[in-house]
C-alpha cells in the first residue's frame, strides 16, 4: 500500500548539510500497521513527511496504493494536498480558531467532491463517535485536554477515510498513563478500520505493542526489519539489541560449531565457555558479541555448578523495582545486570550461581 | 517568483533614498534636481562640521537623549516593577492607563506644557507670578530640561510595555534558590533579579534611545522657538531655511553622523536582543512571581503611579479640553468659566482647510497602515516559512528603516522625489505615505515575524494533509489565526502615522497636502491656540478609541497561540 524505493534525502541548515536518509526502502502491505522506530535524528520523521508530501525527497521513489507520488527519475512529485492520506501531528495541530466541528469537517470540505452540509455532519458524527467525541462537536478546539485533542486529531485523520494513515509521535506529548491506555485503543481502532498505518516514534514499548511490522532506524538506514518479536529477541545488529529492552553484551570468539543444522556451538569469553546458536556465516575463531537480556538470567543453586551455561558471579548492586530485584553482578571482569523475582533474596556482596539457557544466547558478528 | 518581487521591492524602496541621502551629502549642486556624479565634493561636510554650533548641537543632542532616556526608563521600571512585583493596590489602573498614554500625540503634549509653563502665556506661571508677586517667570519650558523631561514622560509607555513581560517571565525559583542559598534580600536584588534583567533593560535603552534620536515633535514645540537645536530639530530647519535654495546637501551631511550613530546602536541593539533571548529560553515563562509586601508603602506606590498618569496624560488633556472653549486664551480663574463658549468647534466646522487636512489624512493613513500590514505580511511570509536564498538579507534589509530615524529618511525621500520628478510625487500626500510605509514596514515585520512563528507550521502541514490547496490554506488557516495581528499592526500604524509630524512636515508642500499634524503645526505657528485646542481634544479621544483597540487585540491574540 505503501512503497518507498530509494528514499534519499538531504536537507541544509545553519550548519551544513544533513544526509537525514540514505537509501530507504519500505513495504507496507494493505491495513498493516508499520512502524519506524528510532533515536531522534534517524531520519525516521523525514521518511514519513517524505510520504505526506510535506518534505522533497533528493531521489528514490514513492507509491501510495497504485499510484506514484514522486519519483526523482521521472520527476514526478505530487503535492501534499492531492495524497490519498490522512496524518496526526506530534503537537496534534488542532486549528485553534474552529470548533471540534469545524476542524473535523475541514478535510470534507476540502475535497473535490462536493458534500452535502448534511453529509458533511454525517460523516464528522461518525468520525467523532469513533474517537468518543460524540458530544463536543460544538466546543472550541483550544479547550480539550491533551488527550481529547490527540483524539481529535485522528478522527480529522480518518473523516475522509483517507487509503494511508500517517502517524508523527502521536503519543509523545500524552501522560504516561493516557498513553498506555491510547495504545491499545488506537491500535484497536485501526484495526477495526482495516487502515494502513504508519507510524512514527522513538519509544519502543509503543513500537513493540501496536506494530504488525517495525523498522528499526539509525542514521538514516534501516537496521532491521522484523515482527516485534523478532526484533526483540533475534537482534542482528549491537545497536537494535542496545535500543531495544535492555541488553548484555559478552565478548569472546567462537570455538565450536555442530554441523547438525541446529547449528549449536560454544562460545569463550573471558568469564567461561557459553552454549549459544551460532547463526549462519559465523564461523570458528570468529569474533562475537553475545546478547544477554537480563530476564533470561535465572539463579541456580550452587549444586548445579556443572550444569550447561551456569557461571559463578559476585553481586554488586541490588536495586528493588517493586516488580523486580534489579541487580549488577560480576564474574571476572565482565558486568551483567539481571531481572530477578523480590522473592529471590539476593543480598549485596553474596556469591551465587545464575544460568542462561543457550537459546538466550544470541550471537551477534562483532 | 512573488518571492523576487518582494524582495527587489524591499530593496528598492529601502536603499534607493539611502543612495540618494549619501550621494546628495557629497552634492555641490544647489538643487537635488542638478545633481550628478560630476559635481561632487566634501563642501558640505566642511561647512557643517567648521560650524561651530555644530558642537553645541552635539551636546544638546546627548544631553538631551540622555536626560530623556533616564527619566523615561527610570519611570518606566519603577512602574513595571509597582506592578509586576508588588502588591500596590488598584494596578489596574497602572496596567490600562500607561498605554493609554500613547493616544496623547507628543505634538499636542508639547503644546499643552507651553501652555503651562510658557514664560509669557504659561497659566501656571502667571499663577506664581500672581501669588509670589515674581519679576521672572517660574519655570520656563522652552529649555533643555523642559524638553528632557516631557520626551521622559513620552517614553513611558513603550518601555513599560517592554519591561512588563521581562519582569514577568522572570522564575521567582530563580530569587528562591538565591534566598535558601543564603543571600539577603538585597543582595538576591543585586546578584540575582538584577543581572538576569540586565541585558533586557540594556535592549530596552538603546531602543529608547533611538527613538529620542527620532522623535521631532518635542524639540520641534519647545526647542525650535528659544534656538535650541537637536539632531532631528537641526535637520528640519536646515531643509525648511529662509535661503533659497534650501542648503539641503548640508543637511545630508549632518545626517550621516546620524547614519552611524544608527548603526552602531543597532548593531549593540541586536546582540543584546540575541542575549535578551538567551536569558529567556533559561526563565520561562508563566510563572506568577512572588509579590513583595510593600506595606504603608503601597499607597506611596500608588500614588507615584497615578501623578505619572496625572502628568502625562490627564493635565495636558485637561488644559487642550479647557483651552478648546475659550475665546481667547487666560489662565483659568471663575471668571474664565463664564467666558467659555463653543466658538472654536463651530469654526473648525466651517474651516475648509480642516476639511482638506482630515480628507488627506484619511486617505494617507489608510494607504500606509494597508500597505504597510500587506507588506509586512508578505515580507515575513518569505523571511520565516520560505527557503527563499535572500530571506536573511531581506530580513536585514526590512529593518533598516527602524535604526534611520524618521526625519532623516524623510530628508532621504525628499532627495529621491526631487530626483525623480517625472513622477508628480514631491509635496504630495502620496510622498508621505510612502516614506512612512517604509518607515514603519521595520515594526511590521517584526510584529508579522513574531506572529507568523507562533503558529506552529504544524497547523498549515495539518492544512495540507486535509487536502486543502495553498491558497484555501492561506484563506482558512493563515489568515484568521493572524486576524488579530494584522488588525493589530493596522491600528498601530494609523495610531503612529496620525501622531508623527516630522515626517509629514519634511514632504509636504502646499494647503491641498496638509495633513492634520501639519495643520496643527501651522495653526499653532500662526498662534491659533483655541483652533489647536479643539481639534486637539478631539484627535486624542479618537486615538484613545484606537489605542483601546489595539488593547482589546493584544488580549484576544492569546488564543491564537498554540
Amino acid at each position: 500500500m505503501i512503497r518507498i524505493e530509494k528514499l534519499e534525502m538531504h536537507y541544509r541548515t545553519e550548519r551544513g548539510q544533513v544526509h537525514a536518509v540514505r537509501g530507504i526502502n519500505v513495504n507496507v502491505q494493505p491495513g498493516q500497521f508499520y512502524t519506524l522506530l528510532g533515536p531522534s535524528g534517524c531520519g525516521k520523521t523525514s521518511t514519513l513527511r517524505c510520504v505526506a508530501g510535506l518534505e522533497v525527497p533528493t531521489e528514490g521513489e514513492v507509491f501510495i496504493g497504485d499510484d506514484l507520488v514522486f519519483s526523482s527519475s521521472k520527476k514526478v512529485s505530487i503535492p501534499p494536498y492531492k495524497r490519498d492520506i490522512g496524518m496526526v501531528f506530534q503537537s496534534y495541530a488542532i486549528w485553534p480558531h474552529m470548533t471540534v466541528f469545524e476542524n473535523v469537517a475541514f478535510p470534507l470540505q476540502e475535497m473535490r467532491r462536493r458534500y452535502s452540509k448534511k453529509q458533511i455532519e454525517e460523516k464528522v458524527a461518525k468520525a467523532l463517535a469513533l474517537v468518543q467525541l460524540n458530544d463536543l462537536g460544538d466546543r472550541p478546539a483550544p479547550f480539550l485536554s491533551g488527550g481529547q485533542q490527540q483524539r481529535l486529531a485522528l478522527a480529522r485523520a480518518l473523516v475522509k477515510e483517507p487509503a494511508v494513515l500517517l502517524l508523527d509521535e502521536p503519543l509523545s506529548n500524552l501522560d504516561a498513563k493516557l498513553r498506555e491506555e491510547t495504545r491499545v485503543e488506537m491500535r484497536e481502532l485501526v484495526k477495526r478500520l482495516g487502515i494502513t498505518t504508519l507510524y512514527v516514534t522513538h519509544d519502543q514499548l509503543e513500537a513493540l505493542t501496536m506494530s504488525d511490522v517495525v523498522a528499526v532506524m539509525s542514521e538514516g538506514r534501516i537496521v532491521q526489519e522484523g515482527s516485534p518479536i523478532e526484533i526483540y529477541q533475534i537482534p542482528r545488529e549491537r545497536f537494535v539489541a542496545n535500543f531495544i529492552g535492555l541488553a548484555n553484551f559478552m565478548e569472546g570468539k567462537v570455538k565450536t560449531v555442530a554441523s547438525d543444522g541446529k547449528r549449536s556451538g560454544q562460545v569463550e569469553t573471558s568469564s567461561g565457555v557459553l552454549a549459544c546458536r551460532i547463526p549462519e556465516g559465523v564461523s570458528v575463531g570468529e569474533k562475537v558479541v553475545i546478547v544477554i537480556r537480563p530476564e533470561d538470567v535465572s539463579l541456580v543453586n550452587s549444586s548445579s555448578a556443572s550444569e550447561e551455561n551456569v557461571l559463578p558471579a559476585r553481586v554488586k548492586a541490588v536495586i528493588f523495582m517493586g516488580d523486580t530485584l534489579e541487580c549488577t553482578v560480576t564474574i571476572g571482569e565482565q558486568e551483567l545486570r539481571m531481572k530477578l523475582h523480590p522473592s529471590s533474596g539476593v543480598k549485596e556482596g553474596n556469591t551465587v550461581h545464575f544460568q542462561i539457557p543457550s537459546q538466550y544466547c544470541r550471537v551477534l558478528q562483532a | 517568483m512573488w518571492r523576487y518581487f518582494i524582495f527587489i521591492l524591499v530593496f528598492f524602496f529601502v536603499l534607493t533614498p539611502l543612495l540618494f541621502l549619501i550621494l546628495g551629502s557629497f552634492s555641490t549642486a544647489s538643487l537635488p534636481t542638478d545633481f550628478s556624479l560630476s559635481t561632487m565634493g566634501v563642501v558640505n561636510y566642511v561647512k557643517v562640521y567648521s560650524d561651530p554650533g555644530t558642537i553645541e548641537l552635539f551636546t544638546n543632542t546627548i544631553i538631551y537623549a540622555a536626560g530623556s532616556v533616564a527619566l523615561g526608563i527610570s519611570l518606566a521600571v519603577s512602574l513595571a516593577w509597582l506592578v509586576e512585583r508588588t502588591n500596590v493596590p488598584w494596578k489596574v489602573l497602572i496596567y490600562a492607563g500607561v498605554p493609554m498614554t500613547l493616544a496623547m500625540p507628543g505634538m499636542l503634549q508639547a503644546m499643552a506644557w507651553v501652555l503651562l509653563f510658557s514664560p509669557r502665556i504659561g497659566f501656571v506661571n502667571n499663577v506664581l507670578k500672581q501669588l509670589f508677586h515674581l519679576e521672572q517667570p517660574a519655570i520656563n519650558i522652552y529649555t533643555l530640561s523642559g524638553m528632557i523631561s516631557i520626551e521622559g514622560l513620552r517614553l513611558v509607555p513603550t518601555a513599560f510595555l517592554m519591561l512588563v513581560p521581562l519582569m514577568r517571565s522572570m522564575d521567582p525559583a530563580l530569587e528562591e534558590a538565591a534566598a535558601v542559598s543564603g543571600a539577603r534580600p538585597g543582595s538576591t536584588m543585586r546578584k540575582v533579579t538584577l543581572r538576569l534583567l540586565a541585558p533586557g533593560l540594556a535592549a530596552v535603552t538603546i531602543y529608547q534611545t533611538m527613538s529620542v534620536l527620532e522623535l521631532f515633535e518635542i524639540p520641534g514645540i519647545l526647542g525650535l522657538p528659544a534656538g535650541i537645536y537637536v539632531f532631528s530639530t537641526k535637520i528640519y530647519s536646515i531643509v525648511h531655511s529662509a535661503t533659497f535654495p534650501p542648503p539641503y546637501g548640508q543637511a545630508n551631511a549632518l545626517a550621516m553622523v546620524y547614519i552611524v550613530i544608527a548603526v552602531v546602536t543597532t548593531y549593540f541593539y541586536s546582540r543584546m536582543i540575541g542575549r535578551t533571548e538567551k536569558y529567556t529560553i533559561v526563565t520561562g515563562k508563566g510563572y506568577r512571581p512572588r509579590l513583595i509586601d510593600l506595606g504603608k508603602w503601597r499607597h506611596v506606590g500608588l500614588g507615584f503611579g497615578l501623578l505619572y498618569l496625572f502628568f502625562s496624560i490627564v493635565l495636558p488633556f485637561a488644559i487642550l479640553l479647557y483651552a478648546s472653549f475659550l475665546p481667547y486664551l487666560q489662565t483659568p480663574s471663575w471668571e474664565t468659566l463664564h467666558t467659555m463658549t463653543l466658538k472654536n468647534y463651530r469654526m473648525l466646522a466651517e474651516f475648509d482647510d480642516l476639511t482638506m487636512a482630515l480628507k488627506n489624512t484619511a486617505i494617507m493613513v489608510i494607504v500606509t497602515a494597508t500597505a504597510t500590514t500587506l507588506l509586512s505580511f508578505s515580507v515575513s511570509l518569505v523571511i520565516v516559512r520560505s527557503n527563499f536564498w535572500g530571506r536573511k538579507i531581506l530580513d536585514q534589509l526590512a529593518f533598516i528603516p527602524h535604526a534611520i530615524p524618521g526625519m532623516v529618511m524623510a530628508l532621504a525621500f525628499v532627495w529621491l522625489f526631487l530626483k525623480i520628478d517625472f513622477l508628480p510625487l514631491f509635496g504630495t500626500i502620496w510622498s508621505i505615505t510612502i516614506a512612512f510605509t517604509v518607515n514603519f514596514l521595520a515594526y511590521g515585520t517584526r510584529t508579522m515575524n513574531a506572529a507568523i512563528l507562533q503558529i506552529h507550521k504544524e497547523l498549515e502541514e495539518a492544512a495540507y494533509m486535509s487536502g486543502a490547496r495553498p491558497w484555501r490554506t492561506m484563506w482558512r488557516i493563515f489568515f484568521p489565526l493572524l486576524l488579530p495581528s494584522l488588525a493589530g499592526v493596522w491600528i498601530w500604524v494609523v495610531l503612529l502615522a496620525v501622531r508623527v509630524a516630522g515626517t509629514p512636515l519634511m514632504l509636504a508642500e502646499g494647503a491641498q497636502n496638509q495633513v492634520l499634524s501639519i495643520l496643527i503645526w501651522n495653526m499653532w505657528d500662526w498662534g491659533h491656540i483655541g483652533g489647536v485646542a479643539a481639534i486637539g481634544t478631539i484627535m486624542i479621544i479618537a486615538l484613545m478609541f484606537l489605542t483601546i483597540g489595539v488593547r482589546m487585540l493584544g488580549f484576544h491574540r492569546r488564543h491564537a497561540v498554540q
